[in-house]
């Protein structure tokens, strides 16, 4: 069995409309990947696909993608849930022993081909949800924001506050697509209503993107780069799927995912252990949320926290320092941003955004409506 | 027991756009009109693809170089349809089969005009063109013994 798993190296291309097939996508980010690392596909020993079918419109739609992936005859999987879970089967697999190498391969054209929303619509239950016509991936997110903000004793100026730290940073960051001059309180407050209490610029922007990780044991990291980032442990849980059955108020199933993730790592006392979180945010209210849920920040106290800056670079404990899933976000690829992100936050190479001595971070993906599904990565360095 | 019952769901897939790159195809049906084939050569390792893909499989590198195919080729393996995917009968037994054309890798599948019987793996075969070929799928009226 494999010791530990590295991270050693990753492409990222994400646009309201990335102009190209999909077939092209994942060629053209594999190719390029292999390129800068001086290797070929046969480097690779496992390939772990990440996509949708829904999305995708094709059923079993990664067989399309194979080949140009550099797949063609060799050992490969499929993921259709959030990347970070796509990153979690890699790590099993190299950590296995069969394995030395695995390569994640992402992809969603949620800006330009299909509309983000679809795959939840299609998620609903055909026998109630369908039947009574409401919930959809924005009211549901609106519900959650205001059952949260109502149960905290939050002001709806909290959702502003967040928004507005995360467009503030995703404006300094080449790698997000909604990149805003004057990204303030007053410029999200004054976008438009979609269903209270959320606004335009408290919800993910529709994003074309695609990733490839490539992950390798200790052996083969040492052989791929000087900053390998370590694998220190994941968790997963899921929520139940029927709405009127969920605490809106809170997430549990990110609090065992998170919980499971610390005990791997063997952190203690995770809110002072990690330096950062880049968390999937989805909607404004969800950063809070979530980040209370995961032992982040103390119940209760969000508002406070954002108010105070405790979020912000040189804070407490930033959250999002890359901008966050509100400058960028598709499903699948979404996990896999956050996690991007942090791989150069802990290797020193995040530019404009770079934090003071980050050595430990934690990375969240989700899944289906208002984050039923949640997985918890933690990396360090 | 409550008796189960059905509610109707469906999947609109009007929504779903697909960029395409056609120029494998393209290349093929522009052949089509002068009654030739046209693929797509792996520079790297020689395979011959038809229609051309833009990347070579094996490879994985970036492939653009045309290549003429014969229009003369052999049956690789064949098939002879008595009824449709439904279960409904055919008029008449047709023979479709899958030809690798002189010079190609990849095998191209048409209808055979010849007599069920006559069909064989390893049966030297040939392009009926339409008289007017416009660069359609249509203008490959079907293969024939050559």
């Amino acid at each position: 069995m494999a010791e530990k798993v590295a991270v050693v190296a990753f492409k990222l291309a994400c646009a309201p409309d990335l102009h190209t097939t999909r077939e092209r996508l994942v060629f053209n980010l594999t190719r390029g990947l292999f390129d800068e690392l001086g290797i070929d596909r046969h480097a690779i020993d496992s390939f772990v696909m990440n996509s949708n079918d829904f999305l995708d419109g094709r059923t079993i739609s990664t067989v399309f993608l194979d080949a140009p992936s550099g797949a063609y005859l060799k050992d490969e999987t499929k993921v259709e849930m959030d990347g970070v879970h796509a990153v979690m089967y890699g790590w099993m697999r190299i950590m296995s022993g069969q394995y030395e190498t695995a390569l994640v391969v992402s992809l969603a054209l949620t800006g330009s081909q299909v509309s983000p929303y679809v795959y939840t619509q299609y998620s609903l239950s055909p026998a109630y949800e369908r039947q009574v016509g409401l919930l959809n991936e924005l009211s549901g997110a609106a519900l959650q924001a205001k059952a949260y903000l109502s149960r905290r004793g939050y002001s709806e100026e909290l959702l502003d506050l967040v928004a507005a730290k995360d467009l503030e940073l995703a404006a300094k960051n080449p790698r997000q697509i909604r990149r805003l001059e004057n990204a303030g309180v007053e410029r999200v407050r004054s976008s438009g209503p979609t269903y209270e209490p959320l606004r335009e610029l408290h919800c993910y922007p529709p994003t074309d993107a695609g990733c490839v990780v490539l992950l390798a044991s200790e052996k083969k990291a040492a052989e791929l780069t000087d900053k390998p980032v370590w694998i220190k442990g994941f968790g997963s849980s899921i929520d139940t799927y029927f709405f009127g059955e969920r605490d809106l108020t809170r997430s549990p199933s990110a609090a065992d995912a998170a919980k499971r993730a610390f005990s791997m790592a063997g952190l203690t006392d995770p809110a002072r252990e990690i330096d950062f979180a880049e968390i999937s945010a989805l909607y404004a209210h969800e950063e809070p949320l979530l980040a209370e849920s995961m032992g982040l920040l103390p119940e209760g106290e969000a508002e406070k926290a954002y108010r105070a800056g405790d979020t912000r670079p040189g804070g407490s404990l930033p959250i999002n320092p890359s901008g966050g899933s509100l400058g960028a976000h598709a499903p699948c690829v979404g996990g896999l941003m956050r996690l991007c992100e942090a791989v150069l936050q802990l290797r020193g190479e995040a530019g404009d955004l770079q934090l003071d001595g980050a050595r430990t971070a934690l990375v969240h993906g989700q899944d289906g409506i208002c984050a039923q599904q949640n997985g918890v990565v933690i990396l360090g360095v | 027991m409550e008796e189960t019952r059905i509610v109707h769901g469906y999947w609109e897939l009007s929504t779903f756009n697909f960029n395409i790159e056609a120029r494998g195809i393209n290349l093929m049906l522009e052949g089509f009109k002068e009654k030739k084939l046209k693929g797509i050569k792996c520079h790297q390792c020689g395979m011959v693809y038809l229609p051309g893909p833009f990347y070579c499989r094996k490879c994985h590198v970036n492939i653009d170089e045309p290549v003429e195919i014969s229009d003369h080729g052999t049956v690789r393996t064949y098939t002879v349809q008595y009824a449709d995917i439904r279960g409904e009968p055919m008029p008449e037994p047709r023979v479709s089969a899958m030809v690798q054309f002189d010079g190609c890798d990849s095998w191209v599948m048409g209808v055979v005009q010849c007599d069920p019987k006559d069909i064989h793996v390893g049966m030297r075969v040939k392009i009926k063109w339409k008289e007017q070929t416009v660069g359609n799928m249509q203008d490959m009226e079907a293969f024939v013994p050559e």
